[in-house]
């Protein structure tokens, strides 16, 4: 799976794959794998979640610089 | 001294003039509260004017009040402008007001409604023009002052609920003159710095603090910009423009917060439940697949092969069978035919067709016969001929000429002795 992959576009594409294994719509080869792939997106998705470093606030100056920005 | 007394009206009159010479009072400007208001069904409107210590009367005549903008009530603070004059009938003097408008908040809430009726017609708040906001973003741009419970609410509220979501403040003036510009800055840099979403707004205050919001510039900025928008302006009950044309009207800067960003908590849930789901289908799947593998190879067929066979023997058999039973319905109809054929009126008595064709010989006989002209000859009658014409007249005919006579029976010549008429 392409790593890359935003945290948004995993959990959609996720969204989709269970949607469409519940239509009973795929054969079995194709349901198998796509399960192996719903459940490596769910991984993914959780593991982006929990790990997630905390995202400090950020304040666009005047002279476009990106500082942290603390609240008081 | 003799006591001169003078005429009430005249008294009236001379107070008139003097008011009416007064310049300072000829064009005055007073501040007061609506009392006692009465439309005239002529469209004139007699009112007083009041404050905590004194009261004028007041008249405005209709070709002054169609210019209103606004319907003027008891209790409403206005600004007047207008002349002072006496009204003799009365003797009482009065203001006689040119032109009026609301004072202070009253004068904001009038504009606030104009603008929001016109932005409202040009289609700024259609609903259509709302794009949804996105579920899981990455990056938002909050505009509002740096300082300020508005700004922290938003940024601690977003940092607690969603930690994978970055935070960027684009700083701004909220209240004061020059606020509604700052505002429209902002939005245009935000929009083209690319965020997943903008919160603007600001926390509660007069309706002067928040009107910045109520800018049409800003109503613009917010209707013309790309990105997602959630406007957080004041308390719940504050509505500003701002709220109307943004995508999403949040009741308070929090509130912003929390539409914009989903918590980590509910997201993991909605995985947990992705999970079981998948599953609970696999397995489904998997389970009815095995059902229908187990119960293909129980079949008679696969148990017991030679079945196939005797299936197609049967089957055969039956195939001639039908083919049997058709051929001899053939015969058995082609049969029925010749021998209905056969027994049919007229192959039975061929006389009938010859007795038929001869009573319809005679008859056409006869008919002939009728219309032969020589038939006539049979009641006695004969026909006059000369040179082998038939004679109708004796103009025809000459002394001496020589003519022939048919008779019934055989020909006579003869030759003319006389001619009469």
């Amino acid at each position: 799976m392409d790593m890359q992959k935003t945290f948004e576009s995993a959990l959609q594409e996720l969204e989709v794959i269970v949607k469409e294994l519940e239509s009973g719509n795929v054969d079995l080869d194709n349901a198998i794998n796509k399960y192996t792939e719903a459940m490596k997106l769910a991984k993914y998705c959780s593991e982006k979640l929990n790990n997630a470093t905390e995202k400090v606030n950020k304040i666009l100056t005047e002279d476009n610089e990106l500082k942290e920005f603390k609240t008081e | 001294m003799e006591k001169e007394y003078i005429k009430i009206s005249d008294l009236n009159n001379y107070i008139k003039s003097l008011l009416d010479k007064d310049s300072f009072l000829n064009k005055i400007y007073l501040k007061g509260e609506i009392s006692n208001f009465k439309n005239h069904t002529r469209g004139h409107l007699y009112f007083t004017l009041k404050d905590d210590t004194s009261r004028i009367s007041a008249v405005m005549f209709q070709s002054s009040a169609s210019k209103l903008t606004f319907a003027p009530e008891d209790g409403m603070n206005v600004l007047v402008e207008g002349r002072i004059s006496a009204y003799p009938a009365q003797g009482t003097y009065q203001i006689y007001v040119d032109a009026m408008e609301v004072d202070g908040l009253g004068a904001l809430y009038i504009e606030y409604e104009k603008l929001k009726k016109k932005l409202s017609t040009l289609g700024l708040f259609a609903s259509d023009h709302k794009v949804p906001i996105p579920k899981f973003p990455e990056r938002i741009g909050v505009i509002t002052a740096p300082t300020g419970a508005a700004v922290r609410d938003i940024m601690s509220t977003i940092k607690r609920r969603y930690p994978l979501c970055e935070a960027i403040l684009f700083p701004c003036l909220v209240q004061g003159e020059h606020a509604a510009a700052d505002i429209v800055r902002q939005i245009k840099r935000a929009d083209a710095y690319g965020v997943d979403t903008i919160i603007v707004g600001r926390g509660g205050g007069s309706i002067e603090d928040l009107w910045a919001f109520n800018e049409e510039c800003v109503a613009y900025a917010i209707y013309e910009c790309e990105t997602p928008i959630i406007s957080a302006v004041g308390h719940e009950i504050d509505w500003t423009i701002a709220d109307f044309v943004a995508d999403l009207r949040a009741p308070t800067p929090t509130g912003a917060a929390e539409m914009a960003v989903p918590t980590v908590i509910d997201i993991n849930t909605l995985i947990d439940n992705y999970k079981i789901r998948l599953n609970k289908n696999i397995k489904n799947m998997v389970n009815t697949k095995f059902i229908k593998l187990r119960n293909l190879k129980n079949s008679y067929v696969l148990k017991n092969p030679l079945s196939l066979y005797e299936i197609k023997e049967q089957k055969l058999d039956n195939l001639i069978e039908t083919l049997n039973k058709n051929i001899k319905n053939v015969l058995q109809d082609k049969d029925n035919k010749l021998n209905k054929i056969k027994l049919s009126v007229v192959l039975q008595n061929p006389y009938n067709l010859i007795k038929d064709k001869k009573i319809k010989f005679d008859l056409l006989l006869n008919t002939l016969k009728l219309v032969n002209p020589l038939g006539i000859l049979d009641k006695g009658y004969s026909l006059v001929e000369k040179d082998g014409k038939i004679v109708k007249s004796n103009k025809d005919i000459n002394i001496n000429d020589l003519i022939a006579i048919r008779l019934h029976e055989g020909k006579l010549k003869a030759e003319v002795k006389e001619i009469t008429n």
